[in-house]
């Protein structure tokens, strides 16, 4: 087989990208691959390795940054509304695939949403929550998350846990409603 | 200076078993969440002040708890390129990450005798903080069980930015929730040999794994290794993403041990060449680049595990990549002169046979 870059030298490395959930083979001859400019050839020139990671970490780069652009283009970017933290809009946003400070996803919540739920198939965190969160905001994490355990246990007919369970949520709920009088 | 007593990955002396195998299949675990400091912009839009600013107060808080002690810290940027090349070979650090220096610093702790395992804080990345840890083999509950400690230490002093309903807030929305990866490298050659790769890649990418990696068809110049991490980092507990990334890794190693067993019952000529060519490279030849060691160790991997090959000691191949990495060579050779590649390379050679052949061809 023949490089497809110099269409001269034989082929001796075969490359398989990934890309966005495609396979795309790619051959090529050591000369062509050495002669991508994607690092600084005094350090890294020598080491094969190193330079087919080089060469895989661009594509990844790029191919990670499609997939989000492709996302992020659906959104309506046309709002001219800054943040008001760190003064960054829908389109910066949009050009770099990164949010400009913590308080973005609250300035652009709905874009978020959407974006999140594309990625990731929902936008509800249900993992841990920081150690100094108020007591309130734990009782009521703790709440959620027994409420999902009791939904498993109901899906595999065990009532007695199930019931147990409920019990727990509704001491909670009551610890929760009676903190909020005294409060 | 060079601290080498650091940067150098002490061979481990601890008699290796072949176990369960599994180490085989899954060479190691990386886990990692990021983390932001409130009150901040996020890395892509803050200046080089913030950054400083940033690395200061993490660093403070991180040494006032007790377990602290027991990590080096390093300013990235006043490293040597010898240290930085160390650090890129163990994936602590990303070739991006070489690039804006400024504000980025390191937190390390290394487990002996283990050389491979450690934990790292990397500060000013993509995210303010980024806490991984690393082990052998297949470990997915015990780095998460490192990460969950080291985020206690420093919680105790830090507020990380978070919303109740988004989680913990990151600079890409890749990363947000629980802002937890889990990555494996796994080593794949008999699905690579027997042409079914690409059907296995195409089925983990349906159930939301990011899979990085390449392979050389024929050639394998990258030993068959791919990199296998959840793109899902959110709407889920922690405990379901370990639990969901761990069966997956279980089912990576069954069709990667099926996929062999099928290749030793039928092996073609091709395969049997590969695998022969790999033998007699190891025996004979004095000089291995990086790229072609890992290449031909894939395969006699897949000989040994095929039954072809029973003259092989038996070694773990992740340790063996840490200790012929340009960087451990370089350091544990004490060179007088800068060293060519060709020395480097005759010396990974040598470190090859010397682990590997039963009966060496040369004395060393
Ligand atoms: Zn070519
Ligand atoms: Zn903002």
């Amino acid at each position: 087989m023949i490089c497809e870059f110099c269409k001269k030298n034989k082929v001796n490395v075969n490359i398989i990208k990934i890309v966005n959930g495609k396979t795309e083979k790619i051959n090529i001859c050591i000369d062509c691959l050495k002669s991508f400019t994607l690092l600084p050839a005094d350090e890294f020139f020598n080491d094969l390795n190193n330079v087919l990671k080089k060469f895989l970490e661009v594509d990844i780069k790029i191919s990670d940054k499609g997939e989000i652009d492709k996302i992020l283009g659906t959104i309506d970017s046309s709002e001219s509304k800054t943040c008001r933290f760190c003064l960054c809009d829908l389109n910066t946003i949009r050009s770099t695939g990164q949010a400009g400070c913590p308080q973005c996803y609250t300035e652009f919540r709905n874009s978020f949403i959407q974006i999140i739920k594309t990625i990731h198939g929902s936008c509800l965190h249900k993992g841990k929550i920081p150690l100094k969160t108020g007591s309130k905001e734990k009782i009521q994490k703790e709440i959620n998350d027994l409420e999902h355990r009791l939904l498993e246990e109901v899906t595999v007919e065990n009532f007695e846990e199930a019931a147990k369970l409920r019990d727990t949520i509704k001491k909670l709920r009551k610890k929760l409603t009676a903190g909020k009088k005294t409060n | 200076m060079i601290e080498n007593s650091l940067f150098k990955i002490k061979e481990n002396k601890k008699v290796i078993q072949e176990k369960d195998g599994l180490n085989k299949v899954i060479l190691t675990t990386r886990s990692r969440i990021a983390r932001n400091l409130g009150g901040y912009r996020f890395n892509t839009f803050n200046t080089n002040e913030e950054k400083k600013r940033i690395l200061d107060t993490v660093k403070d808080s991180f040494l006032k708890s007790a377990g602290s002690k027991n990590y080096s810290f390093y300013n990235i940027s006043r490293l040597s390129k010898l240290q930085r090349l160390f650090l890129l070979e163990r994936h602590i650090l990303s070739h991006e990450m070489l690039n804006r220096l400024c504000g980025k610093g390191l937190f390390i702790k290394f487990f002996s005798p283990d050389p491979d395992d450690y934990i790292s804080i990397l500060i000013n990345e993509e995210d303010h903080l980024r806490i991984q840890s690393t082990r052998a083999g297949l470990n997915i509950a015990k780095t998460y069980e490192d990460i969950v400690k080291v985020e206690k230490m420093l919680e105790k002093n830090l507020s990380f930015s978070y919303e109740k309903e988004f989680g913990y807030l990151t600079s890409s929305p890749t990363n947000i929730g629980t802002a937890l990866k889990v990555s494996v490298i796994a080593h794949l050659p008999a699905l690579v040999l027997s042409g079914k790769i690409e059907d296995f890649i195409k089925r983990l990418i349906k159930i939301k794994l990011n899979i990085r990696g390449l392979f050389g068809e024929g050639s394998d110049v990258v030993g068959n290794l791919f990199q296998i991490a959840n793109q899902v980092s959110t709407g889920k507990y922690e405990k379901d993403i370990l639990d969901e990334m761990n069966a997956i890794c279980y089912n990576i190693i069954e069709e990667e041990k099926k996929a062999a067993r099928e290749l030793k019952e039928n092996m073609p000529l091709i395969v049997q060449d590969s695998i022969s060519r790999a033998y007699g490279m190891l025996k004979y030849a004095k000089m291995f680049s990086f790229g072609e060691s890992l290449e031909l160790l894939s395969m006699i991997e897949l000989g040994v595990e095929t039954k072809m090959l029973d003259n092989i000691r038996f070694f773990d191949f992740y340790q063996l990549i840490s200790l012929f990495g340009e960087s451990n060579i370089i350091i544990g050779e004490n060179f007088k002169a800068e060293p060519d590649i060709d020395e480097i390379d005759a010396i990974r050679a040598g470190i090859i046979r010397k682990r590997i052949l039963k009966k060496p061809a040369y004395k060393e």
